[in-house]
Parts: C-alpha cells; sequence; structure tokens
C-alpha cells in the first residue's frame, strides 16, 4: 500500500530520550551508569564518550554523536540483565577484576560475556563492543534476533 | 581502606598485586612507586632471550588516568636507553593498536607488558620508524593525541 513510513516513530523517540522512556519502564531501571552520573547532576550538562578516550559534555556533541550515544543507549536496554546467584561457571568481572557476589546485577551481552551491569555499561558507552571477545555488540544483537 | 578507593583505585591495586606476586617472564614493576602513586608506575622489561634485544634493559612508564581501564593507559619508554624498533620513536612513544584504538577494558598492565616484549621479540632488524625525526619534532608529548596510523601487523 506505500504507507508504512506514516507508522508511529514512537520507538525513535524513546532511543533519543535514553533511560526516561514510556515504553519499558521496568526493564531497566538502573540504566547506563554514565546517563545516571549525567541525572544527578542536574546544573551542568551530561557528560558523554563518544569514542573511549574522549570526554565531552552533551553540548559539545556533534549531531552524529547525538545520535551515535542516543541509539547506543536504547541499545544497551535491550540487553538482558539478571542478579548473580553464585554460578561457578562465571566468577569474576574481568572490567573491575572484583569475583561477582550472590545477588550482584550483571548484564549479559549477545556473546554470552557476562559483567557487572555497572562497569560493562560504562564501557557500552563509549564503545559497543564486547571487552573479552570485540564482538560487535549490535551486530551480534542483530544475528541473535535472526537466529531466534 | 579498600572501601574508600575509586573502581580504578581498586583494579589498579588488584593488578599491582597480581604483577608483584606473579610477574610475567622479563617484567617487573617498581612496586614501592606505583604504592605511592598508584596512576603512575615504572615497569623494567628486559629483552627476551633469542632476540635482537637480548640482554638490553628498558623501562616504561605507564601513566593511567581515573577513568582507567575504561580509558587506556598511557605507556611510553623512558630511561636511556630507548629499543631501536620500527615501531618506537626515540623520544619513547609507542605505536601499538591496543594503547589506542583497539584497547579494551579486559586488557590489563600485564596483558600491555606482554604485548611490547612481543612487539620487541619478533623484530628482524633494529630500525627507527622511518618517520621517527619528523615525528619526534611534531608530536604531542601524549603519545594518545596521536592520531596513529596503524599499517604493519609484522614486527
Amino acid at each position: 500500500m506505500g504507507n508504512c513510513f506514516k507508522r508511529s516513530t514512537t520507538d525513535d523517540i524513546s532511543l533519543l530520550r535514553g533511560s526516561d522512556s514510556v515504553r519499558e519502564p521496568s526493564s531497566d531501571p538502573v540504566g547506563p551508569p554514565s546517563y545516571q552520573e549525567a541525572l544527578s547532576v542536574q546544573s551542568s550538562p551530561p557528560i558523554y564518550h563518544p569514542s573511549p578516550s574522549l570526554t565531552q559534555s552533551a553540548t559539545q556533541l556533534s549531531e552524529e554523536e547525538q545520535i551515535r550515544i542516543a541509539k547506543r543507549i536504547g541499545l544497551i536496554q535491550h540487553l538482558p540483565t539478571g542478579k548473580y546467584d553464585g554460578s561457578k561457571k562465571i566468577r569474576e568481572c574481568v572490567i573491575c577484576m572484583g569475583d561477582f557476589m550472590v545477588g550482584d546485577a550483571l548484564r549479559y551481552l549477545p556473546c554470552m560475556h557476562t559483567y557487572h551491569m555497572t562497569c560493562i555499561d560504562g564501557w557500552l558507552m563509549r564503545r559497543l563492543t564486547c571487552p573479552s571477545c570485540i564482538e560487535p555488540v549490535d551486530a551480534a544483537l542483530l544475528t541473535s534476533y535472526e537466529t531466534n | 581502606m579498600t572501601s574508600a578507593m575509586s573502581p580504578s583505585e581498586r583494579r589498579l591495586q588488584k593488578e599491582l598485586m597480581s604483577l608483584i606476586k606473579d610477574p610475567p617472564p622479563g617484567v617487573s614493576v617498581d612496586a614501592e612507586q606505583a604504592e605511592q602513586n598508584l596512576l603512575q608506575w615504572t615497569i623494567h622489561m628486559e629483552g627476551a632471550t633469542g632476540t635482537l634485544y637480548e640482554g638490553e634493559s628498558f623501562q616504561l612508564q605507564f601513566k593511567f588516568s581515573n577513568k582507567y581501564p575504561f580509558d587506556s593507559p598511557e605507556v611510553t619508554f623512558v630511561g636511556s636507553n630507548i629499543p631501536v624498533h620500527p615501531h618506537v620513536y626515540s623520544n619513547g612513544h609507542i605505536c601499538l593498536s591496543i594503547l589506542t584504538d583497539d584497547w579494551s577494558p579486559a586488557l590489563s598492565v600485564q596483558a600491555v607488558c606482554l604485548s611490547i616484549v612481543s612487539m620487541l621479540s619478533s623484530c628482524r632488524e633494529k630500525q627507527q620508524p622511518p618517520d621517527n625525526a619528523f615525528y619526534v619534532k611534531t608530536c604531542n608529548k601524549n603519545p594518545k593525541k596521536t592520531k596513529w596510523w596503524y599499517h604493519d601487523d609484522s614486527v
């Protein structure tokens, strides 16, 4: 019929708004830490990292960088989370090099590597790759959708 | 004491302990200096036996920001003996992709040291980088500010 572009665009809006998205308020109450960091500092603009060694306030970002970061926030929120149950298969978060403690909030990447949620979110906000296997998280996510 | 540390200090403290306890061959850390200032370490490195650098010893300086391990360490050769190598400039700057573009928080000081040992060990001819004179004259003091063009993985 040719009018598929007229569909609602709530999805785009939710990506741009990040964790104050109204669509899935319960799926990820903590959200990426840098975004939280940004929320708690009301007086100054939020701080983002377009690449790992680059630190910029939201007002300094180019339009392209803003879009990239908004996409990152949206994608991170779609990655599954859980709590450490004492499983012997995973013991340590390679980012903080600390042992997982029962009840720690975890995030699972599509490549099956697991980290503390706060640790991995801090990295994914800088670069969307798995620290352990360098697999791009967005590509892996698409593949896992296709195979499911 | 541990609870007052930032996440980057906690991780550096763990890395320091494991490097002191179980260092890779030919690598040792100046523990006293690192304990005084966790954000700047000096590492001694011996040229591996059977390589062009056998019998030589080098010093590496690691500087960490409070965003480590999200932000890669700044790593340079320092001291009187800078290895003559196609990826090491005479001011100590190292052209190694894991120190910038390919950094990952799953890497560590130990992984960087092993990578540098292996970079030196695979060298077949001691030679400075072709653009050494120009680079050393014009570069930023911080090698992480250099837009490295990684073009040769063979050495």
